[in-house]
């Protein structure tokens, strides 16, 4: 067992390596960090909007102004989130080469906002928000990456109008931006017109049709959930940061699916995903901290004996609320800990299934597309998430019921083989 | 005076090790500063640290933050799992100072 273990942790850590510190994940993670204040504050508004009983309170025209006075606060950042996440991913790729970041965010974006149709039902001189959101997140990212690989390249290759000396910095440091920053847009302009010849019409198009909805496609599913979730368990087990790892390649598709149900939310229509950000944050890794730990704590506090594990569910207990549970991980241990294995790998996997289960029956709402932080506690981010919806707290209970089953087992052996230990010293 | 920066994906986990660690060094009577961070402002922060350690489930940063630790005379090191499992303040600072020791 020891040496099967060593050779996959041997496997693993490159891995992580890999994923952790490529360059193109690591400023699509840090872009997404970017948006993020401006994600959660369109989040904050989502609910105050909709807080409960004031649909039945004001009477229905007052109801729609307030709705209408709030909208743009959400309409402004959350739903156009896409834009944030690209100005992010070009400033970061160029701070990560120490280069002038501001440029390669302004690049991104420039050059984004040329791929984008500037009409709308025929009306010319509009940005469809919708390409902004969810539709444009693919395309936004993999803008965002070529354009500034680009102004770098050409930065690199010394494309740039040296001034004379007696110029102040400033001045010549907004032209030496100017030949890199104007070759680049130039070349997504004519990747424009060259798309406006085929089928497709749009870069925006030929993207979220070959590239996003089969991507997303095969995300919203649960094979590819159960899939990543149980990558996530496996690095945990490991004792690396799942999360970092997987999600880094998944955040992606499950914004992208979460900003599709927030369109859906906003406009009183049937919510299209059941997997999305929220899904995974909020009913799965978000109860407790990864492996829904904080119920394990739970169990621990009523049924074991043992010195050792009742001291770490107090010292674990606190955090936990807050679904941070490195203590619980490194000191039950989880990590490389084969009497846990089972339960720990089984119990979000029906967690999982059992969530989607019921969210497609109607049982539980579905996620309502707004991005509740990592750090709420369970039942509050159920709540939250599903749009103020108090059947989102229920499913977080039923599903801490079900871990707390899976795990007493072990839980009970784990207990008698530390209490042996404790009684012999 | 020490400087002791620890790190990990977004600093969270490593925070609550802080507290302990600053109260383990109260009672030794070291003055001590000690912070915790996400990962990518490590790098940014090895400037005005002693000594930097890694929460072990981000041990595969260690690499990439020991050049940088290299360039600046840093040293850089994973925390135990054992210790982090349990925040044994009082034993991860007695591991920095150490670290911070043999770097002289």
């Amino acid at each position: 067992m020891d040496r099967f273990m060593e050779v996959l942790e041997n496997v693993l850590l490159p891995v992580a390596d890999k994923l952790n510190n490529n360059r193109y994940l690591t400023a699509l993670r840090n872009g997404f960090m970017v948006a993020l204040p401006l994600i959660i504050f369109g989040s904050i508004f989502v609910v105050i909007a909709n807080f409960p009983f004031l649909d039945r309170i004001l009477s229905e025209e007052a109801y729609a102004t307030y709705q209408n006075a709030l909208g743009p606060a959400s309409a402004a950042t959350l739903s156009i989130m896409g834009l944030f996440v690209i100005i992010g991913i070009g400033y970061k790729m160029v701070e990560q080469r120490g280069g002038e970041a501001i440029y390669g965010g302004v690049v991104a974006l420039g050059s984004f906002l040329i791929l984008t149709p500037q009409v709308v039902d025929g009306v010319g001189g509009v940005i469809p928000t919708a390409s902004l959101g969810a539709e444009g997140m693919f395309v936004g990212i993999i803008t965002a990456f070529i354009a500034a690989e680009l102004y770098q390249w050409f930065v690199r290759k010394n494309l740039t109008i040296s001034m004379p000396e007696g110029v102040p910095s400033a001045v010549s440091r907004s032209f030496s931006s100017l030949i890199p920053v104007s070759i680049t847009l130039t070349l997504f302009l004519a990747l424009r017109v060259i798309f406006s010849f085929t089928g497709f019409e749009t870069v925006q198009n030929f993207v979220y049709t070959l590239v996003q909805q089969p991507l997303t496609a095969l995300g919203s599913g649960l094979p590819a959930t159960l899939l990543a979730v149980l990558l996530i368990q496996i690095f945990w087990f490991f004792g690396l940061h799942g999360q970092i790892i997987v999600n880094s390649i998944f955040d992606p598709i499950w914004y992208a699916l979460n900003d599709q149900n927030l369109s859906a939310f906003q406009a009183g229509e049937e919510l299209p995903n059941i997997v999305t950000k929220q899904f995974i944050d909020t009913f799965l890794v978000g109860m407790g901290g990864t492996g829904m730990t904080l119920i394990v704590l739970v169990l621990i506090f009523f049924v074991a004996k043992s010195r050792q594990m009742r001291e770490l569910a107090k010292l674990g207990g606190p955090s936990g609320i807050f679904n941070v549970n490195e203590p619980v991980i490194f000191g039950l241990p989880i990590v490389m800990n084969p009497l846990v294995l089972i339960p720990w790998l089984l119990a979000p996997v029906i967690v999982a299934a059992v969530t989607y289960f019921a969210m497609s029956v109607g049982f539980a709402p579905k996620p309502a597309g707004l991005i509740v932080p990592w750090t709420t506690p369970v039942l509050l981010s159920g709540y939250l998430a599903t749009g103020n919806n108090i059947m989102g707290a229920v499913m977080q209970l039923i599903n801490m019921g079900i871990v707390a089953l899976v795990w007493f087992p072990f839980i009970k052996l784990l207990d008698k083989q530390y209490f042996g230990e404790e009684q012999n010293i | 005076m020490v400087n002791i920066l620890l790190a990990c994906s977004s600093g969270m986990s490593t925070s609550l090790l802080v507290t302990k660690m600053e109260a383990a060094a109260k009672e030794k009577g070291i003055e001590a500063t000690i912070w915790a961070v996400a990962q990518d402002k490590a790098e940014t922060d090895l400037k005005k640290a002693d000594v930097l350690l890694i929460g072990p489930q981000m041990r595969f940063m260690k690499k990439k933050l020991e050049k940088f630790g290299n360039e600046q005379g840093v040293p850089v090191d994973v925390i135990s799992p054992v210790d982090y499992g349990r925040i044994n303040g009082a034993a991860v600072l007695e591991a920095a100072l150490k670290l911070i020791e043999e770097n002289k």
